[in-house]
């Protein structure tokens, strides 16, 4: 029972981050998430379910320049989850923030409500020869158990913590976290990301939140996301 | 004041050319919905950086136009003022037309528009606290209550179009505050999120309800020929100059609240972004500047022509208010971190306008004008002219009393 009340959280340290983006690509390759052209990601078109922004701060002899990897938050108060009329962002038991596309209408205003800018709407019927991985087909039928089967053009997608992983660990009585995590925690050269339980105080994620302390982003709007970066 | 109302003949060929070419936009509005619906929303200007577009803008255009005209249609029926009588009519079928119009911009603005009606799954399947959830049980009863309210008044049955107006003028303003609560209660952005947008709706909403409908009137008396006082249109304009104050005053202290306080990011981008014309030009200068300066010069504010100018500027200004609030609203960087988010994700969102979304937007202009130039001939909302003047304008031929009397019949029919 104790697995199912889990919370799941990540936590990022920011100083180990070296903004190499390994994260983004592998999430765009376990997910199968197109990758599109210079122009569409220029004009913002590209589906990115994570992605990691440089932020700079003062003059070039002493400039400063921060890389923020950025997935889903998975807030406890979701915006998304509020306005969504056709319940297809909702939280999951163990609280991750899912999107059915089966559901959703594709009206968009869980992308104007997100704080983070996360969300990312399907323009198009992705071609084959965008995917990362071509030699896979779009239904992940060969691969782990993912819901839905195909991507469809007209929903707003997301980052899902890789629950799919999460949910075929459990069954195998795997220790999430530590076997397994999501794909962007696996990838990462640094081991900036660790992914575990909030809930479960010998976690690593809760004791190194105990012992660094840890920030959010944009905590003054109250959605209290489930992802956390430490700093030194 | 007994007034008899008569549809308009409609064989005139300046009458055909101009339902030919409604037509023609009608076709560009299917054809651009098929282009879209196949190809995706890749062929409009939207993007994940602005998720909403001309649609959007246009939708809440309309239905803040829609709730003008209902309200101002209240003056004649609810608050049975004899001198709006002449306009009562034709401002319920405008409010009716251009709502459907909205309604249009709404559902072909989904991604997914053949799944719509999980909206309407009440707390079943859909999720009641999203204001498009509540908003379908504000825009599907506006519906239907504009519909039997329009019966009435067509039916000459004043009493019950009397409690039925009611109803109806409160709703619509019950729609159109819960439209502005879509934007106002988004925490995240900026430029949308104050207590005060319902309000700042509702204002914009009257002053552009009351301006279309001085446009409509004054067009719609003049090519039919039919007589209306000139006291009508010049008292509709001192009412649109009293509304515009009221808008001016909202929109001054939104934005002073939002500038006043350190966390003033967004106005600034608002005020001088890539964005800035929206706000500037179209929102205060077409919205409220111009027509506040021609409604109260001592000659054009008293003249017909100044009064109509002073509306197609507002009409024209709150179209771009409605831009103001969607597009600088969303393309604004939002403050993830403190410092310069560089490259593409520091860029405030760029809007394209493509072809076949503003063939789509005026597609839907089209349809509901189309509508309205049809309802003209086959509905009586034009009053023949006032008892005492003019008992019959030259054109009431047989033809139309016959038109009238199949429409009446008709009606009959459906009592029976």
């Amino acid at each position: 029972m104790s697995k199912q009340m889990a919370r799941w959280g990540m936590v990022i340290d920011l100083d180990k981050c070296v903004g190499c983006q390994a994260c983004t690509v592998a999430c765009k390759e376990e997910n199968n998430v197109p990758h599109g052209s210079p122009e569409e990601q220029m004009r913002r078109r590209e589906p990115y379910w994570n992605r990691v922004i440089a932020v700079s701060e003062g003059k070039y002899p002493t400039q400063r320049v921060e890389f923020i990897p950025m997935p889903c938050m998975h807030c406890d108060d979701a915006p998304c989850v509020t306005v969504c009329p056709a319940k297809a962002t909702y939280h999951r038991h163990d609280g991750i923030v899912e999107q059915n596309f089966r559901r959703c209408i594709g009206c968009r205003y869980c992308m104007v409500a997100c704080p983070y800018g996360v969300r990312n709407f399907n323009f198009k019927d992705q071609v084959k020869k965008e995917y990362l991985r071509p030699d896979l087909p779009p239904t992940r039928a060969d691969r782990e158990p993912w819901p839905f089967p195909q991507r469809i053009r007209g929903v707003v997608e997301k980052c899902t913590f890789c629950f799919h992983r999460i949910d075929k660990g459990l069954k195998e009585g795997k220790k999430i976290g530590i076997d397994v995590v999501p794909a962007c925690v696996e990838a990462c050269p640094t081991k900036a990301r660790v992914f575990g339980d909030l809930d479960d105080s010998n976690s690593e994620v809760s004791l190194l939140l105990a012992v660094r302390g840890g920030f959010r982003l944009r905590e003054e709007l109250g959605t209290h996301p489930k992802v956390y970066y430490l700093h030194s | 004041m007994d007034l008899t109302y008569l549809p308009i003949e409609g064989k005139s060929r300046a009458y055909r050319t101009m339902v030919a070419i409604l037509g023609i936009m009608v076709a560009a509005l299917v054809i651009s919905f098929l282009v879209y619906y196949l190809k995706g929303m890749q062929v409009w200007g939207i993007s994940n950086a602005i998720p909403w577009g001309q649609l959007i803008t246009l939708d809440i255009y309309f239905i803040g136009l829609s709730a003008g005209a209902i309200v101002v249609s209240g003056l004649s029926y609810v608050f049975r003022r004899e001198e709006y009588k002449p306009i009562g009519r034709i401002a319920i079928y405008l409010g009716l037309l251009i709502f459907i119009g909205a309604m249009v911009c709404v559902l072909v603005d989904l991604g997914r528009l053949e799944k719509f009606w999980r909206l309407f799954m009440y707390g079943y399947l859909n999720n009641m606290t999203s204001m498009f959830a509540i908003n379908s049980i504000w825009y599907g009863g506006y519906i239907i209550l504009m519909l039997v309210y329009l019966w009435l008044a067509l039916e000459n049955k004043i009493r019950l179009a009397m409690i039925v107006g009611t109803i109806d003028v409160l709703w619509a303003i019950g729609v159109h505050t819960f439209t502005g609560e879509i934007f106002g209660l988004v925490g995240a952005r900026e430029i949308l999120h104050s207590p005060i947008k319902p309000f700042e709706f509702i204002a914009a909403a009257l002053t552009s309800g009351t301006a279309l409908l001085i446009i409509v009137v004054v067009a719609a008396f003049k090519f039919s020929n039919r007589y209306i006082d000139k006291k009508v249109v010049l008292s509709l304009g001192r009412l649109l100059s009293m509304i515009i104050i009221v808008l001016f005053v909202m929109v001054f202290f939104d934005k002073l609240t939002h500038i006043y306080v350190p966390q003033r990011q967004g106005t600034v981008f608002l005020f001088t972004g890539p964005y800035w014309w929206l706000f500037w030009i179209f929102q205060i200068g077409m919205g409220i500047v111009i027509p506040l300066i021609i409604l109260f010069h001592p000659k054009a504010g008293k003249s017909i022509k100044g009064v109509v100018i002073a509306s197609i500027s507002v009409a024209i200004g709150v179209l771009g208010e409605r831009a103001a609030v969607i597009i600088p609203g969303t393309a604004n960087v939002q403050q993830l971190y403190p410092g310069n988010i560089e490259g593409v994700w520091g860029t405030p969102g760029i809007f394209l306008i493509t072809f076949w979304e503003t063939a789509l937007a005026l597609g839907v202009v089209g349809l509901v004008t189309l509508l309205f130039v049809l309802g003209l001939k086959y509905l009586p909302l034009l009053p023949a002219g006032a008892k005492g003047e003019e008992s019959k304008p030259a054109e009431a031929t047989a033809s139309e009393s016959e038109a009238d009397s199949r429409l009446h019949q008709g009606n009959n029919l459906y009592e029976a």
